[in-house]
């Protein structure tokens, strides 16, 4: 579902992601884990279409970018690291903008921002001001936003930032579930997260891939003393050059 | 065309919200009235003065529509001005502040679509402010009599349609500008600094003569509605408002492109 080839972006003497590639199989769900500044966020934003890669190209359900933007964004659904949302606007008011951007026929608006707002247990802040909003409700917002329309493909960068354990455990139930019936891309930095959501991870480090495998395998490959690690000394004994 | 108007709608919540859309119609309403009311004075005192020395052939000369209604229009140009830096300047730089220009370039929307459907939403409020100061005319219309009192409309119309294209092409000037910077009162300033320059970029006319005097009072946005308030439409005032728009819009599409190759 989602195809990268060769990625690589520089922003000025920077290089944020080095020749990434990797491809996310229909209803998988992987992981995606690197130090801060490793260029999770920067790739998602190439993956996403925000932004043009230096080189490299970034494939979903077969359309690229470049070549049929339109088609290529139809498929997405994206929780950017911070939630872009309009803080003039209530939160109807703004699921109803984006449903629009997104296509949604005017009569299945209503239901369609129903649904998101029960998955993400937003239903009691609809009628408030996006502004005066706390961050893990705006967190949420973004995600709703982000599954508006049931894009077949998710990328969610750091879903569970700011939110209250209770909220942190629904918030991954619900993308578990959505697993399956959707492609998911998943940035976050809690390795106990990946461990419960995903089979699959993709480690970076200065923008390459240093581990791209089941975690399984992962484990199986990375033994010492005769006990195979956790992620957790996996991630560290791999990022820490 | 959808989306198109999904982002005018949000635009004018927006502008409502803000609130700047009511402190723009507050201060047009204000100096437009003062504008009004003091051509209104002149009129007044010019015809008691012409009535009392028994000039009745140049009083015969005297209307409402040439002598109230034509510096009026040229008066509220300068309003005109003044207010579009303010209603242009958050339209693209406040996404780009506010980080939902993400948002806008990941959903599946042309760039064609987001200027458009700012550009209508600026123009929506434009329009309403002009359509405001129509209260001057229906005022004289409706209180006025005989010859003089009344309201050629005709005329009067024509100088709303050259202030509309004015603001209009203001509008695109200024939502370009906008584009290029995330801070709005930077993009107000240079927009307010712009139009300033073409507008007094006339003046020089009168030092200069042949060739260069005719680039300068054609470059000069008020020269150009001054047809326009005086009951003529001519091709080359269209030309030229309409000119500024294109060259607005287009680059403002160019940038929103652009923008992400920047980042
Ligand atoms: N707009 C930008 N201009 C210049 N450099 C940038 C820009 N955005 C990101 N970078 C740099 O690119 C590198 C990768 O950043 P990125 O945000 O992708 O990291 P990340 O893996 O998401 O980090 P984190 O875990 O902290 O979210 C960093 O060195 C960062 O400073
Ligand atoms: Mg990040």
């Amino acid at each position: 579902m989602i195809r990268v080839e060769h990625l690589s972006k520089r922003y000025r003497e920077i290089v944020a992601v080095d020749d990434l590639s990797f491809t996310v199989d229909e209803g998988e769900i992987l992981g995606f884990l690197g130090p801060n500044g490793a260029g999770k966020s920067t790739t998602m934003r190439i993956i996403t279409g925000y932004m043009p890669p230096s080189a490299g190209r970034v494939e979903v359900a077969g359309f690229d970018v470049f070549e049929h933007p339109l088609e290529f964004k139809r498929r997405l659904g994206y929780l950017p690291e911070h939630p872009p949302l309009y803080p003039d606007l209530t939160v109807r008011e703004h699921l109803g903008f984006v449903a629009d951007l997104k296509g949604v026929p005017r009569r299945k608006r209503r239901t369609e921002i129903d649904r998101v707002a029960e998955l993400t247990r937003i239903g009691d802040v609809l009628k408030r001001r996006i502004g005066n909003l706390s961050k893990g409700y705006r967190q949420r917002v973004g995600l709703g936003q982000a599954l508006l329309a049931s894009p077949p493909v998710l990328v969610l960068d750091e879903p569970t930032v700011g939110l209250d354990p209770s909220q942190i455990m629904e918030i991954r139930e619900l993308i578990k579930s959505l697993g399956g019936e959707h492609t998911i891309l998943l940035s976050t930095h809690i390795l106990a997260e990946v461990a419960m959501i995903c089979r699959k991870v993709l480690i970076i480090n200065q923008g390459r891939a240093v581990a791209f495998d089941d975690l399984e395998t992962l484990a199986e490959n990375h033994e010492e003393s005769g006990r195979s690690l956790t992620l957790e000394e996996i991630f560290l004994k791999l990022t820490a050059a | 065309m959808k989306r198109t108007l999904a982002i005018a709608r949000k635009e004018i919540i927006a502008y409502f919200t803000t609130p700047i859309a009511y402190v723009v119609f507050a201060a047009i309403t204000v100096l437009g009235s003062w504008f009004f009311l003091s051509l209104l004075g002149q009129f007044q005192r010019h015809s008691f003065e012409l009535t009392r020395m028994g000039r009745d052939d140049m009083l015969a000369h005297m209307n409402l529509t040439d002598q109230v209604m034509v510096p009026l229009v040229m008066n509220l140009a300068l309003v005109l001005m003044m207010s579009v830096p303010f209603l242009s300047m958050r339209l693209l730089s406040e996404e780009k502040r506010q980080g939902t220009m993400e948002l806008l370039l990941t959903t599946p929307v042309r760039p064609l679509e987001i200027v458009a459907g700012k550009y209508i939403a600026a123009l929506a409020i434009l329009t309403t402010a002009l359509a405001l100061t129509l209260s001057y005319p229906l005022l004289l219309s409706a209180f006025g009599s005989g010859d003089q009192g009344a309201v050629e409309w005709p005329t009067v119309l024509c100088g709303y349609l050259g202030l509309f294209l004015l603001g209009a092409s203001a509008m695109a000037v200024g939502m370009f500008i906008s584009s290029l910077t995330s801070s709005q009162i930077v993009a107000a300033f240079l927009t307010l600094m712009l139009l300033l320059l073409t507008w007094v970029v006339g003046w020089k006319a009168v030092d200069v003569e042949g060739a260069a005097r005719e680039v300068l009072l054609y470059l000069s946005s008020t020269q150009h509605l001054i047809s326009f308030a005086n009951g003529m439409v001519e091709l080359k005032d269209v030309v030229y408002y309409v000119s500024y728009m294109v060259l607005g819009l287009f680059l403002t599409h160019r940038a929103l492109e652009g923008l992400r190759w920047a980042a």
